[in-house]
């Protein structure tokens, strides 16, 4: 699903303060520390480096690369195998965990450039989509379909 | 401070036991202790229990069947090294001089509860992305396989090492060997993990009693085997992007407990690591510093880390071959120690042991490496 399309119905993040959605725009928030500069994703109270409880939240970069992947064959009810999991490394310095959509098992690549997207993951109780962050490749790496 | 000694292990075969509670198990595994120790019950002044799914007051339930109850207990849970911190419990009892004898044990009923691929847990930001605990580890290995070249079959043959080796242990959940071809040909769990690389689920208990010097000395204990160190540390929050393909937490941990025992890696005769998946026993060896990193898997396919090897690694089994129910595997490895260190490991004996190391590490969530790790030294 596109992100024109979330947004004309009404939506709930699958987590609170993970990132921002708007008028089908999304990004990721990170945290960062005031003191020592130091970027966290999620944001978090104390930063783990200064011990600072000053830490502003920004928007993360929405493009970074595979540090590494796999493919989930076996899963908790809730999840249907297989999908492809990956840690993004952002320029900010931070590793993000999630799925990877709009790819192959067999394509994936450590250090392929992918980007973030905000997709519906499942319905809650009263069918309002359940909207959560992938990345998908960018650039040469986009499959042609 | 006191010195610390284990004077009697037991374990309960691991396994599927679906006619059996986990309460039941861990009275087995206790009584086994007592016996092994050929002391009287009433010696011991306190007990310490690691699980992870056994719910409220379990420990005081298998002290009732064993005839302890009213001693004091403690119920400790560190995910899969709630045994091991356990154990550590009573060894930092009985260093204070609080106790003399001690009781230790671990237990956990899995097989009725579980099926497949455990997760970080039901509230953790990564396993509710996806995350399981397969799916950690083969994110691992594929950076040790970019990173120093690691190949499949290399981690393949750490799985048929250590089914190998459970084959010649009684207690152990699989006790027939398996093949190169069977682990590479088994159903993929998270690419590259097959189900053969993964531990299975498990039911079973171990015990440890542990004495003072003192009280080894009035026992006469002479297969007493001493705790040179029980080192225990929590993961620290990820900051930048650290290297999946080796284990800070683990080699933090070892540094600790090698420097309270004055015993270094290149003492260390034989070790248990907490090989819950066949990368895994990579990163806690290489972790540990007992074998160079990234070099580990190409020596196992030398054989080195063989029951003959030139530094045995598991060979009671570990978590492959023996099973891995939680809170037993830390305690189980201990017992494996002992019985090694005794002379009293059977067809899995290895030749010299005089100083063995034992591992564990549990949990993980989102932003830290692992949870919990310990590492156990004994000395004979
Ligand atoms: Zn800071």
């Amino acid at each position: 699903m596109s992100d024109a399309n979330v947004a004309s119905q009404a939506y709930v993040p699958f987590r609170q303060g993970l990132f921002r959605f708007e008028e089908g725009v999304g990004e990721l928030l990170g945290g960062r520390c005031r003191h020592c500069r130091t970027w966290y994703f999620p944001s978090r109270r104390v930063c783990a480096k200064c011990l600072s409880q000053k830490i502003e939240v920004l928007p993360l970069s929405k493009q970074g690369t595979v540090y590494t992947y796999t493919t989930i064959y076996q899963s908790t009810p809730e999840f249907q195998v297989p999908y492809i999991l990956v840690y993004v490394d952002l320029p900010e310095g931070v590793r993000v965990l999630a799925q990877l959509t709009q790819c192959s098992p067999e394509a994936v690549r450590i250090g392929m450039p992918v980007e973030v997207v905000f997709e519906e993951v499942g319905r809650d109780q009263e069918g309002r989509a359940i909207i959560g962050y992938r990345f998908r490749p960018v650039g040469p790496w986009v499959r042609e379909s | 401070m006191e010195d610390v000694y284990v004077i009697g292990v037991g374990m309960t075969k691991f396994g599927k036991h679906p006619d059996r509670t986990a309460v039941d198990l861990g009275a087995e595994a206790v009584l086994e202790a007592i016996k092994d120790a050929e002391i009287d019950p009433r010696r011991i002044e306190a007990a310490y229990c690691g699980h992870v799914f056994g719910g409220m007051v379990t420990g005081q339930k298998v002290l009732a069947q064993v005839g302890l109850a009213g001693i004091p207990l403690t119920n400790v849970e560190n995910a899969c090294s709630s045994g091991a911190t356990a154990i550590r419990e009573g060894y930092l009892a009985i260093r204070a001089r609080e106790h003399d004898v001690v009781l230790a044990f671990g237990l956990e009923h899995l097989t009725t509860r579980f099926r497949g691929a455990l997760t970080p847990g039901e509230d953790d930001l990564e396993a509710a992305v996806g995350l399981t605990m397969p799916g950690i580890y083969a994110m691992r290995a594929r950076r040790h396989m970019e990173e120093f070249g690691t190949t499949r079959e290399e981690l393949a043959l750490i799985a048929v090492k250590n089914k190998r080796n459970a084959s010649l242990n009684p207690y152990a959940q699989f006790q027939n060997p398996v093949t190169l071809e069977e682990v590479l040909n088994s159903r993929l769990i998270a690419d590259p993990l097959r189900l053969y690389d993964c531990s299975p689920v498990s039911d079973g208990a171990a015990a440890v009693i542990l004495a003072s010097g003192w009280a080894v000395a009035k026992l006469s204990s002479r297969r007493a085997v001493r705790i040179a160190a029980a080192a225990l540390r929590t993961g620290t929050v990820e900051v930048g992007l650290p290297s999946m393909a080796f284990e800070e937490l683990t080699h933090r941990t070892a540094q600790d407990a090698y420097e309270r025992a004055g015993i270094g890696p290149e003492d260390v005769d034989f070790a248990e690591v907490h090989d819950c998946f066949s990368i895994a026993e990579v990163l806690r060896v290489e972790g540990l510093g007992l074998y160079p990193v990234g070099e580990y898997p190409k020596r196992v396919a030398r054989g080195e880390a063989d029951i003959n090897g030139r530094l045995p690694i598991n060979p009671s089994g570990g978590l492959l071959g023996k099973g891995h129910p939680l809170g037993a595997t830390g305690v189980a490895q201990v017992v494996e120690l002992v019985r090694q260190l005794r002379g009293e490991a059977g067809d899995r004996q290895i030749a010299r042991a005089k100083v063995g190391l034992a591992h564990c590490r549990g949990g993980k969530a989102a932003g830290i490496e692992g949870a919990a790790c310990t590492v156990i030294i004994a000395t004979r």
